[in-house]
């Protein structure tokens, strides 16, 4: 870090000119595939529908066409609202986003930055976007809004705690929370003494990916977690006042945090860019690297999606009891048993 | 060198603009979005010391949990949006007295340990020096912080238990 | 009432302002208030919920209804007769079949007349596929009430096979006004009854569907058991009709024991109860009864007898003087009209009497100590049809 800020001219301009468009294609491009995708497409087919047809072959363009239909409409704020609060809200929670893919490798030297302790800045950021939320649901003046603010609130609070021990066991397995030391770590690996497919930890930490998701399925709240945008009961919550580019924001962070939840899941459970059969120093994966984990990012991005379009939702209560009662515990015995066979084998 | 005193400043600016603002603001959501943004430029000033662990630690238990909560109570307990009247402590002479004591305290023992040392040049800590030291220098400490902990939980637990009927 | 100066005038504006407003306690108590609706996703229209919270639980909730009323009573004293059921058939629209019936069989018992045999057996059949296409959709909308997107779109999906049988006889999807005093307007098209049969096997694997991806499901489950549960004598005491009715445990249901002009007895069929009372019970209690609406379909389907379907009636109908109630089981309960006549062209009053109104009494009784989003479970599991609360 402290060389990042030595006051170097390549950096800055290696920083300006490639790092933030390659960050910011990497934000919006999985983003928008998700929603072309499975919010569009799959949805559509399981639904027994076809979803958009018209704009480009098969709708590819609906996207665009619903952009432009965001950007055009009026940015209304609600008379009573706390101006500033309700403006700034979804750039907190949209900040919040473009800090979790700054630690996310996607070759040996394709990545931003080499954070030692990478994963675990990427716990912390994610807690960020509560307050973008929080901050939305108090100033819209809306009782709607505010109790989709409050739920919200309870339930990312509830389920960072589960995410960060379910990671836990991973950083054990690795013995670093940087995440290109994960990669290799699960590159070079071996898993009973036979290394051909490295040893994605996917293999050894099972429950901690069945945990890891379901608490990314609630921090996304996406369906069965969605009460603070349930739209049948608080008519989306947070969101309720919100219209034009202002939602479009709130819009591009929510998948856009799908597709970055998947991705870090990706790498710390499926081996990130590795894939097995080439030698994980070979200087192929800064180009095939991207590729891999993109498709990575995006079947799992696809797990999170089909149980958003199959589950009912539930309610407040289940949802903490659910994290309290049976995650939390679940993922403590978790990493009790990785630590425990970490040191003895 | 250059870049991280200007940063320094920068973030300390920022720190102070945004602890006067804290207390000064009549509104008390206000005030706790305002201390986010010192509790960030802290954070910030942790990174900029090469102290990434604590730096993300700070963002993590400080504006994703402590603040989180905060929130959470305010706006529970029906904060309003505007002006609030009676925000204001009727006391003011004792904070002002307490505050200026623990700023008098600290720059005195800060100036007095440090003074004339010049900290080494690039002083990265890495999360394995922190947990190294944790774990052998002040292991002592930290378990009895970690009882500590445990201790306030089951308190937590047992005040916010309902009695039985 | 007399009133004789401005003064008195106003003071009676005034209470009974006072009067339609809501529960004042309500209003004016503590804590937060929550209106739900008059437009609400969950309310289906324009019915309006005032809720009283703490924090998430309800301490006190008032519908509100009336946003729209359309005032059919009324207006039923200025149609003819035969006009009159172009109205009704926009009370439930969904199962718009099913309001033509008992109004017509109130017609038909005060002129003394029954519709022959097969329009008796084909307004069973049709009545039966208003109650498959309303109670269809109910399946789908619950599961989207708590949540689920997806059933919805199976529901409207398979709810498309049994309009277009509907529509195949009446000409009409929604609003069929088929039914006439003394039969009906024409016979079934030639090869309905086979298409028929396709569409019931069609629902029948729906309710399949259902059962396995709604019913089974186990947050569907944690979310309706023993939520909004209302105990059999409390129904009673609320006037519950229906599936609700029966979801309570109460064995009643007016094609079996007061049946009036249908033909259920000649088929061979269950009421379906469930003894819990709770969301759960009436989900469970409407899809069985799909299920029983298929069987008996498909059995009259089997033993329509032949004949004419109009009994000899005047031209002008005119309805002698008397009085008359009849109520049939409709989708959504206990549908009656209490028609009075004078002997004119047109009725002297109609009294309407829908279930939904009735099933919507209820509501402050079992909304109280719930959460927000057990208010919008039990609505949704109470099913109402907005037009069938304001007529």
């Amino acid at each position: 870090m402290i060389e990042l800020l030595a006051l170097n001219p390549s950096w800055w301009q290696e920083t300006f000119l490639i790092k933030v468009p390659i960050g910011l294609l990497a934000v919006l491009l999985p983003a928008g595939t998700i929603v072309y995708l499975y919010l569009f497409k799959a949805i559509s087919f399981m639904q027994s529908r076809l979803g958009p047809m018209e704009a480009g072959p098969y709708g590819s363009l609906q996207l665009l066409a619903e952009v432009g239909k965001w950007l055009q409409k009026e940015d209304i704020f609600p008379s009573k609202a706390d101006k500033f609060v309700f403006a700034a809200a979804p750039f907190v929670v949209l900040m919040s986003t473009f800090l979790l893919v700054v630690v996310l490798p996607a070759g040996p030297d394709a990545l931003f930055v080499d954070l030692d302790a990478g994963i675990y800045l990427a716990m912390a950021v994610s807690s960020v976007s509560v307050i973008g939320i929080l901050m939305a649901g108090w100033s819209s003046a809306n009782k709607y809004s505010l109790l989709g603010g409050i739920r919200a609130a309870g339930q990312l609070i509830a389920y960072e705690l589960p995410l960060i021990l379910a990671v836990v066991g991973v950083v054990i397995q690795a013995g670093t929370m940087n995440m290109q030391g994960i990669v290799l770590a699960q590159a070079e690996g071996e898993i009973f003494g036979w290394g051909g497919i490295g040893n994605p930890f996917i293999l050894t930490q099972f429950i901690g990916f069945f945990i890891f998701m379901i608490a990314v399925q609630a921090e996304l709240t996406q369906a069965p977690f969605d009460m603070p945008v349930a739209e049948s009961e608080l008519v989306t919550g947070y969101l309720t006042e919100y219209s034009g580019i202002r939602f479009l924001l709130f819009f591009i962070g929510e998948f856009a945090s799908a597709g970055v939840f998947s991705a870090i899941a990706a790498v710390l459970f499926f081996g990130g860019w590795y894939v097995p059969g080439i030698d994980a120093g070979s200087q192929v994966f800064n180009v095939i690297g991207p590729l891999v984990l993109a498709t990575k990012t995006m079947l799992i991005a696809f797990l999170i999606f089909w149980f958003r379009f199959t589950f009912p939702r539930f309610r407040e209560d289940q949802l903490q009891r659910l994290a309290w009662k049976f995650l939390i515990p679940l993922s403590l015995a978790n990493i009790a048993i990785t630590g425990v066979l970490k040191v003895a084998v | 060198m250059v870049a991280q005193n200007v940063f320094f400043a920068i973030l300390a600016i920022l720190m102070i603009v945004s602890a006067l603002k804290v207390v000064t603001t009549k509104n008390i959501v206000h005030a706790a979005l305002w201390l986010v943004l010192v509790l960030a430029g802290v954070a910030g000033q942790f990174l900029l010391l090469g102290a990434e662990f604590v730096g993300v630690t700070q963002i993590l238990v400080y504006i994703g949990a402590v603040i989180v909560l905060l929130l959470f109570g305010v706006m529970l307990t029906k904060a309003s949006i505007g002006h609030e009247e009676n925000i204001n402590m009727p006391n003011r002479v004792l904070p002002a007295v307490i505050g200026t004591l623990m700023f008098a305290v600290m720059s005195y023992s800060i100036i007095d340990s440090y003074r004339g040392e010049e900290l080494p040049k690039e002083t990265v800590t890495s999360a394995a020096m922190v947990s190294d030291s944790i774990f052998s220098d002040f292991i002592i400490p930290f378990e009895a912080v970690s009882v500590l902990l445990l201790a306030a939980l089951i308190g937590a637990v047992v005040i916010a238990r309902k009695e039985p009927a | 009432m007399s009133v004789s100066t401005e003064s008195e005038q106003l003071a009676y504006i005034a209470s009974q302002a006072a009067d339609a407003r809501v529960n004042v306690e309500v209003e004016t108590d503590e804590g937060m208030t929550l209106n739900l609706g008059p437009q609400h996703p969950a309310t289906h229209g324009t019915l309006r919920i005032v809720a009283k919270l703490d924090g998430e639980k309800v301490v006190a909730a008032e519908p509100i209804m009336g946003y729209m009323h359309r005032g059919y009573e009324k207006l039923t004293e200025v149609r003819t007769y035969p006009q009159v059921t172009t109205l009704i058939n926009r009370i439930d629209w969904l199962g718009s079949f099913a309001n033509e019936v008992p109004f017509i069989l109130a017609a038909e018992q005060l002129m003394e007349v029954e519709a022959p045999p097969r329009a008796q057996w084909i307004r069973t059949i049709l009545f039966e596929l208003s109650r498959i296409a309303n109670v269809c959709l109910f399946l789908g909308d619950m599961a989207v009430q708590v949540g689920a997107t997806t059933p919805v779109f199976y529901a409207f999906r398979d709810r498309e096979f049994v309009l277009n049988q509907i529509e195949r006889v009446t000409g009409g999807r929604f609003h069929p006004n088929f039914d006439r005093i003394g039969g009906l307007k024409d016979d079934l098209p030639k090869g309905w009854i086979e298409e028929t049969r396709g569409a019931l096997d069609r629902m029948k694997s729906f309710c399949d569907e259902m059962e396995e991806l709604v019913l089974g499901n186990e947050i569907f489950q944690a979310r309706t058991r023993n939520i909004g549960v209302i105990p059999g004598d409390i129904a009673l005491s609320y006037g519950l009709s229906g599936a609700n009715l029966r979801a309570s445990g109460v064995d009643w249901d007016i094609r079996r024991d007061a049946n009036v002009g249908l033909v259920y007895d000649q088929v061979d069929w269950k009421v379906w109860t469930h003894p819990d009372g709770d969301s759960f019970a009436r989900f469970w209690v409407r899809l069985q009864e799909t299920r029983e609406a298929c069987n008996i379909i498909d059995q009259l389907l089997g033993t329509i007898p032949s004949g004419p379907i109009m009994a000899k009636v005047p031209r002008i109908i005119k309805v002698p003087a008397g009085e008359a109630y009849v109520a049939t089981e409709n989708p959504l309960g206990e549908m009656g009209y209490y028609v009075v006549s004078k002997g004119d062209l047109t009725p002297f009053r109609v009294k309407i009497r829908s279930a939904s109104f009735s099933n919507m009494s209820i509501t402050p009784w079992v909304l109280k100590d719930v959460f927000v989003p057990d208010i919008i479970s039990i609505l949704a599991s109470l099913y109402f049809i907005l037009g069938d609360i304001d007529r």
